[in-house]
C-alpha cells in the first residue's frame, strides 16, 4: 500500500517546513490563550451593554468572545490557523508530486520496480499525516497553556492568599480554607492575605465575605433590578469623571477600578458626578474588586470536549482544502500549473469565507466557500456540525483517491 | 532474441512533435545505437519504453511485457539513465544511494561499491551543492547498482568531462562484453561510433534508417582527396580524367587544385594507374563516418526544405 522508503526520503525532505509552520501555529493558539483575560472582557461587556449603539455592532461576536474557546474560535481557528495551514498544505502538496515531476527527480522513485499507485499513495499518506501531527501538536501546547495560564483544566486546591494566610496563623492550608473566619479574626492574616493577592485590605475583607457566602451556598441579597439599573448608571457616570481626572480611557479604568481608590482627587470626582454617598460608592467598588478575584478563583470556563472538537473541524478542514492541493498536483506536470488551481481555489475560499463575515450584502459568498463548513461558533455554541464534519471528510477522501488514480493513468514527462 | 521491441509506436504531442509510426527491436546482447538532435524524439521514445507514457498507437514492450502495464516488473531488469539530472536535493549523495538500494531491494552492496569506485564517486556531501559532473555520475552508479540486464541510456556522457566520458565509454563495452543489452540515445557521433552494432536515425519523430555499424565501417566505396602539383596538372586532370567520365568525380576546389573522386574497392589499381600521369602533392582517404551518414538525411531534408521555402518566394 506504501512505501516506507519513499516516506522517509520525502520526511527527510519536508519536515522542516512543517517544522516551521507548526511551531508558528502553536504560538499563536498559545498567545491567544494566555492573554485571554475574563475579567478585561466581562468588565468591557458590561460597558459595552451600557452603550446600545456598540452593543449592536459588536452583537453576538462580543457574547462568544467571553470565553477562551469563543475567542480562540473568533480568531485563531478563523483566521491565522486556518490561513497558516492552508499556506503548509498548498506548498507541501506541490512540492510532493508536481514539482518533483517538473523538475524531473520522480524519476529515480518511478524507475524503480515500485508501482506508481504506491509511490503516489505515500505522497498523499505524508500530507495527511503532517496536517493530522500539526493539530495534535496545536492541541497539546493550547490544553498545556490552558493548565499553565488559567488552571483551566486542573484548579489548584488551596490559592495563594489562604497559603500565606495560614502560614501566618500556622495553621495547616486545609484548616484556614474550611474556615476563613479565622483570617478574618487575626489582622496579620488579612494583611499577608491581601498582599498574596495583590489587592487592599477591605477589599480582601469583602471578597472574605463573598467567598464564605458562597461556600455557605447563601445567595447574595439581591438589588430591585431598576434601582440597580439606577445605580449603575450613577457609577458609570463616576467612573468617567475619574478617568477623565486620572486622563485614561474609562474602559481601562474599569478593569481597573483600584486606580480611582488610589487617588484622592479621581475619587472625589468621580462621587461629584456620580452623586451618590461616598461609602456608597467605595463599598460598589471594592464590590466589583471582589467579585472580579471570585471570578479568579473559577479559574476560566474552559470544555476540552468542545476545544477537542474545535480542532477535529480545523483538521478535517485542511484536510479537505489539502485534497483540492493535492489533486491539481497529481492532475499537472508543471508547477505552475498545480499551483494556479492547487493554490488559487483554496485561497479563493478563504477570501469568500472573510467576504461573507464583513457585511450581510456579500453573506451570499458563503454558499461557495468550503470554510463555511468549519463554524466555530456552531461548535462552541452549540449548533450543528457533525453533518459539515462528515461533507468535509467525504469530500477529502474523495479528492485524494481522483488525485491517485489521475496519476496512476497519465502521461509522465520523465 | 528481441529483448526491447517497439512496434508502431505513435504519440503526436500536436503541432508536428512526438513519435510516428517508430518500430524497431533491439536484441539480446546488442548495443543500439538511438541518433537524432534534440527534439527528434528520442525522449519521447524512451519514456515510452520505461512506461511513464502510454502509446497512442502501437506498443512498447521489454523482455515480452507490456511497459506500460507491467512497468514496476520490468524495472527490475532495466537500469534508466535519464537525460536530465534531477536529484532531490534535499539528501546526501550517500543518503540517495541508500534510498535507491532499498527501493530496489539490494542487500548486497558489492556492485555498488565497485562503481563508486570505478567512477571516482566522492558521495557524501549535499546533493544541492553538487557540480553537474558529479550529479551525472551519482546518477549513473544508482542506475546500474543493481546490475541490471538491460541498459536505457538517454545522453548520458553529456556533463562529463572528457576523462570521465572515456570511462563511461569503456564501461559500456565491458557491459557489452557481458551480454548487457543496451539501448543508447545520443547526438553525440563519436560515443555512438565507439559502442554500437545497429544504429537508426530518427528525425522528425520517424525513424529514417536503421543499419548495422559495421556496414558503414567497410563501406565497398571510398572517397579520396587529391591535390595537384600545379594548376597545369590540375586543369589537364580535368580535361582527360573528369570530362570524360573516367572516374566519379565529385567535387573540385579550383583554387587549391584539389579534386574529390569516389571510387569502388576494385577499381583502386586504374585510380592508381591515372593518377601516375600527374605530378601530386598528397593523396589521401576521406573516411566515411557516421556523422557524413547522418547529415545525408538531414542535408537532404534541409534543401529540400529550402527550395520550397525559395520557390514560395
Amino acid at each position: 500500500m506504501f512505501s516506507k522508503t519513499i516516506f522517509k526520503q520525502t520526511l527527510k525532505s519536508n519536515w522542516k517546513l512543517w517544522a516551521v509552520f507548526t511551531g508558528i501555529m502553536a504560538v499563536m493558539s498559545a498567545l491567544v490563550i494566555a492573554v485571554f483575560d475574563r475579567k478585561m472582557i466581562s468588565s468591557m461587556m458590561n460597558m459595552v451593554k451600557n452603550m446600545p449603539g456598540i452593543a449592536d455592532i459588536i452583537g453576538d461576536r462580543m457574547d462568544s468572545m467571553t470565553s477562551v474557546l469563543g475567542l480562540l474560535g473568533q480568531s485563531f481557528y478563523s483566521l491565522q490557523g486556518i490561513i497558516l495551514g492552508l499556506i503548509f498544505v498548498i506548498m507541501t502538496a506541490n512540492s510532493l508530486v508536481a514539482s518533483q515531476v517538473d523538475k524531473g527527480s520522480m524519476a529515480y522513485l518511478l524507475s524503480t520496480p515500485i508501482k506508481r499507485s504506491k509511490v503516489v499513495r505515500t505522497q498523499a499518506l505524508y500530507l495527511i499525516s503532517s496536517v493530522l501531527c500539526m493539530f495534535l501538536i496545536v492541541t497539546s501546547v493550547g490544553l498545556v497553556t490552558v493548565q499553565v495560564a488559567h488552571h483551566g483544566l486542573w484548579a489548584e486546591e488551596y490559592t495563594a492568599d489562604v497559603k500565606a494566610a495560614a502560614q501566618v496563623l500556622d495553621l495547616s492550608d486545609e484548616t484556614v480554607a474550611g474556615d476563613l473566619t479565622l483570617i478574618l479574626a487575626d489582622d496579620d492574616a488579612v494583611t499577608s492575605g491581601a498582599e498574596a493577592r495583590g489587592i487592599d485590605k477591605d477589599v480582601y475583607t469583602t471578597y472574605l465575605g463573598l467567598k464564605m457566602a458562597e461556600n455557605a451556598g447563601v445567595e447574595q441579597p439581591g438589588i430591585p433590578a431598576d434601582q440597580m439599573e439606577k445605580i449603575q448608571a450613577s457609577f458609570m457616570a463616576g467612573i468617567t469623571a475619574a478617568a477623565e481626572v486620572l486622563d485614561v480611557d474609562a474602559s481601562d479604568l474599569a478593569t481597573d477600578m483600584g486606580k480611582i481608590k488610589n487617588s484622592d482627587a479621581a475619587m472625589t470626582a468621580a462621587v461629584d458626578a456620580s452623586g451618590l454617598p461616598k461609602e456608597l460608592f467605595v463599598t460598589i467598588v471594592n464590590g466589583q474588586l471582589a467579585n472580579d478575584e471570585l471570578t479568579l478563583d473559577q479559574g476560566i470556563e474552559f470544555s476540552v470536549k468542545d476545544y477537542l472538537l474545535l480542532n477535529l473541524g480545523a483538521f478535517l478542514l485542511l484536510f479537505a482544502l489539502s485534497s483540492i492541493s493535492f489533486l491539481f498536483s497529481c492532475v499537472f506536470n508543471l508547477s505552475k500549473n498545480s499551483l494556479m488551481l492547487g493554490a488559487g481555489i483554496p485561497i479563493a475560499f478563504f477570501l469568500f469565507q472573510i467576504m461573507s463575515q464583513v457585511g450581510s450584502s456579500l453573506e451570499d459568498f458563503k454558499y461557495v466557500s468550503l470554510n463555511t463548513l468549519f463554524a466555530p461558533g456552531d461548535i462552541t455554541g452549540g449548533g450543528t456540525f457533525w453533518p459539515q464534519f462528515a461533507v468535509l471528510a467525504a469530500l477529502g477522501v474523495v479528492l485524494y483517491t481522483v488525485g491517485v488514480e489521475v496519476f496512476k493513468e497519465k502521461d509522465l514527462p520523465l | 532474441m528481441s529483448v526491447l521491441q517497439i512496434e508502431h509506436l505513435t504519440k503526436d504531442y500536436g503541432s508536428g512533435r512526438g513519435v510516428f509510426d517508430v518500430s524497431f527491436e533491439v536484441n539480446q546482447g546488442e548495443v543500439f545505437g538511438f541518433l537524432g538532435p534534440n527534439g527528434a524524439g528520442k525522449t519521447t521514445t524512451i519514456r515510452h519504453i520505461m512506461g511513464f507514457s502510454r502509446p497512442q498507437h502501437g506498443t512498447t514492450s521489454v523482455n515480452g511485457l507490456d511497459s506500460w502495464k507491467d512497468h514496476y516488473i520490468i524495472h527490475k531488469d532495466v537500469g534508466y539513465l535519464p537525460g536530465e539530472i534531477a536529484l532531490p536535493e534535499a539528501l546526501t549523495g550517500t543518503q540517495f544511494i541508500s534510498m535507491m538500494a532499498e527501493l530496489r531491494h539490494i542487500t548486497d552492496m558489492t556492485h555498488t561499491d565497485y562503481l563508486i569506485e570505478k567512477f571516482a564517486l566522492e558521495p557524501s556531501g549535499g546533493l544541492k551543492r553538487m557540480s553537474l559532473g558529479m550529479k551525472r555520475t551519482l546518477a549513473i552508479v544508482t542506475a546500474f547498482m543493481h546490475d541490471p540486464q538491460i541498459l536505457v541510456l538517454d545522453e548520458p556522457t553529456s556533463g562529463l568531462d572528457p576523462m570521465m566520458q572515456d570511462i563511461f565509454i569503456g564501461f559500456l563495452n565491458e557491459e557489452k562484453a557481458r551480454g548487457k543489452t543496451i539501448l543508447l540515445s545520443s547526438h553525440i557521433f563519436s560515443e555512438v561510433d565507439a559502442t554500437c552494432d545497429r544504429i537508426a536515425i530518427i528525425k522528425d519523430g520517424r525513424l529514417v534508417s536503421t543499419f548495422v555499424a559495421d556496414d558503414l565501417r567497410h563501406n565497398e566505396s571510398k572517397t579520396f582527396k587529391i591535390e595537384f602539383a600545379s594548376k597545369e596538372d590540375f586543369e589537364r586532370f580535368r580535361t582527360e580524367v573528369e570530362y570524360p567520365q573516367k572516374l566519379n568525380v565529385i567535387s573540385v576546389k579550383r583554387h587549391r587544385n584539389q579534386a574529390r573522386v569516389l571510387i569502388d574497392d576494385k577499381d583502386v589499381n586504374s585510380l592508381i594507374a591515372i593518377l601516375s600521369d600527374y605530378h601530386l602533392n598528397f593523396f589521401t582517404e576521406i573516411k566515411f563516418t557516421l556523422e557524413d551518414y547522418f547529415m545525408k538525411f538531414y542535408d537532404e531534408n534541409q534543401s529540400v526544405e529550402e527550395g520550397v521555402e525559395n520557390a514560395a518566394h
